[in-house]
């Protein structure tokens, strides 16, 4: 048993009594928690108002041995999220980003830069400018900032499929036509690779191209457009894909832009 | 364990909200001293609770019949309505005694984390209400979002707002911000904002 401070986004609030939360965190310092927050639903407490869905919070915890859940006993709020401040499918994207980041990694797990690569997220989707940032020049779409967390947390987490050349032989793949994404395979295919193979999702050469700029660690993406036969093509592939990692479809998947 | 009874009496206890092992050891043990009647009394409760109390069928709200007693007021406005999430959040607005319009109660939030999608609330309804009633002349001239402050129930009152946008109706939604009582100098720089951006006339 040992007090813990981190920074953390919360993933998952549970009533758990009439005045307790149990809450999933994911932090910077010590990777995904599970802390029931005693008191934490009446109004005056050691709280704040910083547990609520997709918060940036400083919380202290006491980390239990022994499967138990930690104890939360600290919370303080470092920014909420503006549900107002793009409209309903910058909530649905910040959901998503809360869905992935839970399903995707384990309990005192650390991931650093996924942590902050999701905070930032966060503040583009529901950050108190977000709303300034939206009508200002070269905003960002909620759906390239949905495409662009999850390859950049595969590829954190080590998953990130193989995009730029044959998963199978590394020779470059067709540069005509469409192009097979391997779903098992884990990356792209080339003609020669492709026979035989199962669940293969063809992609447009301009979808493919779409996920070569955006998993790439440069900031090529913005230059990106997502037009919407691409949006649909690349949600499709990429639920499919997340899916055969974390064994379901994301639930989120359902109320994303497509 | 004494007897069958009691165990069962325990386990059905222990269901409740909040109620642990031990706590259920004590109020079924409370129950088995009291006098048959208060027992009974209790059975009894739960039982028309159960068999008596549904929603009323154009707001909600749980009620003795198909309509509520505040639907059936003749004496509230009927141009006003409040958008809830449960019955009790709908129980203490009335407590303050401070609104006299209608209610729609929701049964929920959307909650895409938890699987709560829209069509699993009352939203439907609450749209075809409003449509219905702006079509018969008599629309709302408000309609207040009343669901919880948070992230979900922001983003409930925010779908609503937009399957309601081609209605000629105002929409608003509570205040929120600092806590009567509490000092500026120690408020969270958000729930500032927050006051700051919802600031009325003084
Ligand atoms: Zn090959
Ligand atoms: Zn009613």
């Amino acid at each position: 048993m040992s007090l813990e401070k981190a920074t953390a986004i919360v993933l998952r609030v549970v009533h758990w009594s009439e005045s307790s939360y149990v809450l999933t965190l994911f932090t910077r310092e010590l990777g995904k928690i599970s802390a029931v927050a005693k008191g934490a639903r009446r109004p005056k407490g050691p709280f704040d108002a910083a547990l609520d869905l997709l918060a940036l919070c400083k919380v202290v915890f006491v980390r239990k041995t022994s499967g138990a859940l930690d104890v939360l006993t600290e919370a303080k709020l470092v920014r909420c999220f503006r549900v107002r401040a793009l409209g309903l499918g910058a909530l649905n994207a910040g959901y998503y980003v809360a869905e992935l980041l839970n399903e995707l990694t384990d309990e005192y797990d650390p991931h650093p830069v996924l942590f902050d690569v999701a905070e930032a997220a966060l503040l583009r989707l529901g950050g108190a400018a977000a709303s300034a940032v939206a009508t200002a020049a070269g905003a960002i779409a909620p759906a390239a900032e949905v495409l662009r967390f999850e390859l950049l947390a595969l590829r954190e987490l080590g998953y990130l499929p193989t995009l730029e050349e044959c998963v199978e032989c590394g020779r470059p793949v067709a540069a005509d036509g469409r192009v097979a994404f391997g779903l098992l395979s884990g990356g792209v295919l080339c003609r020669d690779c492709r026979p035989g193979k199962r669940q293969v999702v063809s992609l447009s050469r301009q979808s493919w191209q779409t996920l070569v700029a955006f998993a790439r660690p440069d900031e090529a993406w913005r230059q990106t457009p997502l037009s919407r036969e691409v949006r649909g093509e690349v949600r499709g592939a990429m639920g499919q894909f997340i899916a055969g990692i974390i064994g379901h479809e994301p639930q989120v998947a359902a109320y994303l832009e497509r | 364990m004494a007897s069958e009874s009691v165990a069962r009496l325990i386990e059905q206890l222990t269901k409740l909200p909040g109620i642990g092992k031990k706590s259920a050891e004590r109020l079924a043990y409370h129950i088995l001293r009291v006098h048959e009647n208060e027992a009974l009394g209790l059975a009894d409760a739960i039982r028309d609770v159960k068999q008596n109390v549904c929603y009323c069928k154009t707001c909600f709200n749980l009620s003795e019949g198909e309509t509520c007693a505040i639907c059936g007021d003749a004496t509230r406005d009927r141009q006003l309505l409040c958008v809830v999430e449960q019955p009790r959040d709908l129980i203490g607005l009335e407590e303050t005694g401070a609104y006299k319009g209608l209610y729609h109660v929701l049964l929920g939030r959307i909650a895409p984390l938890e699987g709560i999608g829209p069509e699993q609330l009352t939203i439907d309804a609450l749209v075809e209400r409003v449509r219905a009633a702006t079509v018969q002349g008599g629309g709302f001239r408000e309609i207040i979002m009343a669901t919880n402050p948070t992230v979900e129930g922001d983003g409930t009152a925010l779908y609503i707002s937009n399957l309601l946008a081609d209605i000629p109706v105002q929409i608003t939604r509570l205040a929120r911000g600092i806590t009567t009582g509490s000092v500026l100098e120690f408020a969270n720089k958000e729930v500032l904002t927050d006051a700051l951006s919802g600031r009325q006339k003084f």
